[in-house]
């Protein structure tokens, strides 16, 4: 048992609750899966490679672009995190789209059918609502900039390096 | 580039010098030889490691049970229980455990809770890519599998994941009506919320005194008053979410918090509207049903159309007969539209609430009461009324009314909205009213109904 336990590499408490984690799992993956069994592991899989390997590495490169022209832009500015100015409001742009991109980009769906209502609004709302956050953005930094105590000389900007 | 790419594969030993800075090519490589994300230094965020990840974890965690619960409401809403034909899982066995007869009181029950559910589902979207960032370095850990119990852990943790992008993927879908995914909505974030949340308690479980012990490590008040100048990562040993290669900070723990709320507050303002009503449906500029409503009486917001459900203009005329059915062996009672007019009128003021999380605002309903209905088909205390709808082949062109529900006086068959006679939208000639009920429940065009004693 204590060999069999060594093997394991964990508590028996440990087993125990991953079996019953499994169990439940099983149990509803049983009601589930026999009706499409590969579309339904192909939806599963597809959700954590979307993620794991298409969504994040996209976001990441698209910030260390950001970070990379914003390095080679700041020389003569006064240290900030400028990176942060573009950062959020792009990011928050780019969450909307990933939320609201069938109703955005106006794929075929069932809405206009069913609810008797245009989806053509949302394209102008999302531009707008992203015009609105970097220009919000942008007041935040004039702001930031005029309120730097005018007596510190403008030095050069260290920050927007690779990385979060 | 690894110095043992020098060597001809298979032949270690053949001329090269022997010694600890020459490999066997065929061994794991160690981690410093690793290729992209596998090797530790690929990851360089410094604010990475076990107490952003503790915290956004805890936050996941308290929204998903918050979602999971009002999922569950959600479900005990239609009745399932009461007949097969409300029932869009009956195949679930045990996991419909806790069901119970659903109330039509408060009324607003059934819009709060469907409301909080998909607002609430919205609002966590970037609290869950916040998570995944502070945690992805883990799917490359290398080794991949050290022991069975790190398998059993890294199986969960596909369930883990999978499930919940899966289930918070088929939620926003739903409600943008893009239908793509394999099988009914229903049966799909119903199980596949089951498969989440097994692996969701197990991980919380496990992961319990980790979590602690990251958040007694650095305390969350003296954290939130760090600038990103004075931002330090965590103790390199206490976790492999620690870049051992850290870069220059470009933002503070506090920073990622504030970013993952502000991506929050955006979705909430942007959504809330299309739940709330009223002047702030306006606000709801990205939500399916945040378009204002026009100012006629039948201007409100409908999930179905009369194109769509099938049901002829020739059926809702002049020819249209209100079949009730009662549970003696007498012959079915029935009646044209001008004879339902004439019997007692009651208004109400009740939206109608979809299960995808919008709602109509209050409406003035009048028509007749169910139960009057039930009593002129025989039925003084009914058991349960079945609904048919001239609709044929929809998801719900048939549904079964509790006892509670077709007894509560707010509950009728509507005749007319808003002072006017329904729209065929709206469901002309007559449609249901129920306070707190799903609006698929509500039933549109209805052709009779069957009450069971």
């Amino acid at each position: 048992m204590r060999a069999l336990l060594r093997w394991y590499g964990a508590s028996p408490l440990h087993l125990l609750a991953f079996l019953g984690c499994f169990g439940l799992a099983g149990y509803a993956a049983a009601r589930l899966v026999p009706s499409q069994p590969l579309g339904i592991a192909t939806w599963f899989l597809g959700a954590v490679v979307g993620h794991d390997l298409l969504l994040f590495p996209l976001y990441s490169l698209a910030d260390r672009s950001m970070a990379a022209v914003i390095r080679h832009r700041t020389a003569e500015l006064p240290a900030l995190p400028w990176l942060n100015y573009l950062r959020v409001p792009a990011a928050l742009s780019g969450l909307l789209l990933l939320v609201w991109f069938p109703l955005i980009v106006r794929l075929r769906t069932r809405y206009q059918a069913s609810t008797t209502l245009s989806p053509s609004p949302f394209l102008w709302h999302w531009l707008a609502v992203t015009g609105a956050l970097f220009l919000l953005s942008a007041a935040a930094l004039a702001l930031r900039i005029r309120t730097l105590p005018s007596e510190r000389p403008p030095h050069t900007c260290r920050l927007g390096r690779r990385g979060r | 580039m690894s110095d043992t790419e020098h060597q001809p594969a298979g032949s270690p030993a053949a001329g090269s010098p022997s010694g600890p800075a020459r490999r066997h090519p065929l061994r794991l490589a160690l981690p410093g030889d690793l290729p992209g994300p596998f090797r530790r230094s690929f990851w360089r965020s410094p604010v990475r490691g076990p107490w952003l990840a503790s915290v956004l974890g805890l936050l996941l965690l308290g929204g998903v049970l918050v979602l999971f619960v009002t999922g569950l409401l959600s479900y005990a809403a239609y009745n399932p229980d009461l007949s097969p034909v409300n029932d869009t899982t009956p195949g679930k066995g045990w996991l419909g455990f806790y069901l119970f007869s659903w109330p039509t009181r408060p009324e607003w029950l059934y819009q709060v809770n469907q409301g909080l559910h998909v607002t609430l589902g919205l609002v966590l979207v970037p609290i869950l890519l916040a998570k995944l960032w502070s945690v992805l370095p883990r799917l490359f850990e290398w080794p991949p599998l050290r022991s069975p119990a790190h398998a059993v852990e890294r199986l969960s943790l596909f369930l883990l994941v999978g499930g919940g992008v899966f289930e918070f993927a088929t939620g926003i879908m739903n409600i943008q009506q893009w239908y793509v995914f394999p099988g009914s909505f229903y049966t799909l974030h119903f199980y596949g919320a089951w498969v989440f949340v097994a692996a969701l308690a197990v991980h919380a479980t496990v992961k319990f005194p980790a979590v602690i012990r990251a958040l007694r490590s650095r305390g969350l008040l003296r954290e939130l008053r760090v600038s990103t100048a004075g931002t330090r990562q965590e103790a390199p040993d206490a976790s492999p979410l620690v870049s051992p290669a850290p870069a220059a900070p470009t933002i503070s723990r506090r920073g990622v918090l504030a970013f993952a709320g502000a991506g929050s507050l955006a979705l909430l303002a942007l959504s809330a509207g299309q739940s709330i009503g009223g002047p702030l449906r306006r606000t709801a500029l990205l939500a399916p049903h945040g378009q204002a409503e026009g100012s006629g009486p039948g201007n409100f917001q409908v999930n179905v159309t009369v194109a769509e459900s099938g049901v002829q203009a020739r059926q809702t005329g002049a020819s249209w007969r209100l079949i009730l059915t009662g549970p003696g062996a007498g012959r079915p009672v029935t009646l044209t539209r001008g004879e339902l007019l004439a019997m007692p009128q009651v208004s109400v003021r009740l939206p109608i609430n979809c299960v995808e999380g919008w709602s109509t605002g209050d409406q003035e309903w009048t028509g007749v009461r169910l139960r009057e209905l039930a009593r002129l088909a025989g039925a003084e205390h009914p058991a349960n009324a079945l609904v048919e709808s001239l609709q044929h082949g929809g998801a719900f062109g048939r549904v079964v009314l509790s006892a509670g529900q077709v007894s509560d006086p707010d509950s009728l068959l509507a005749l007319r909205v808003n002072g006017a006679d329904l729209s065929p939208d709206h469901g002309y000639p007559a449609r249901v009213i129920v306070p707190a009920s799903p609006g698929v429940h509500n039933t549109k065009w209805v052709a009779g109904m069957t009450f069971a004693s």
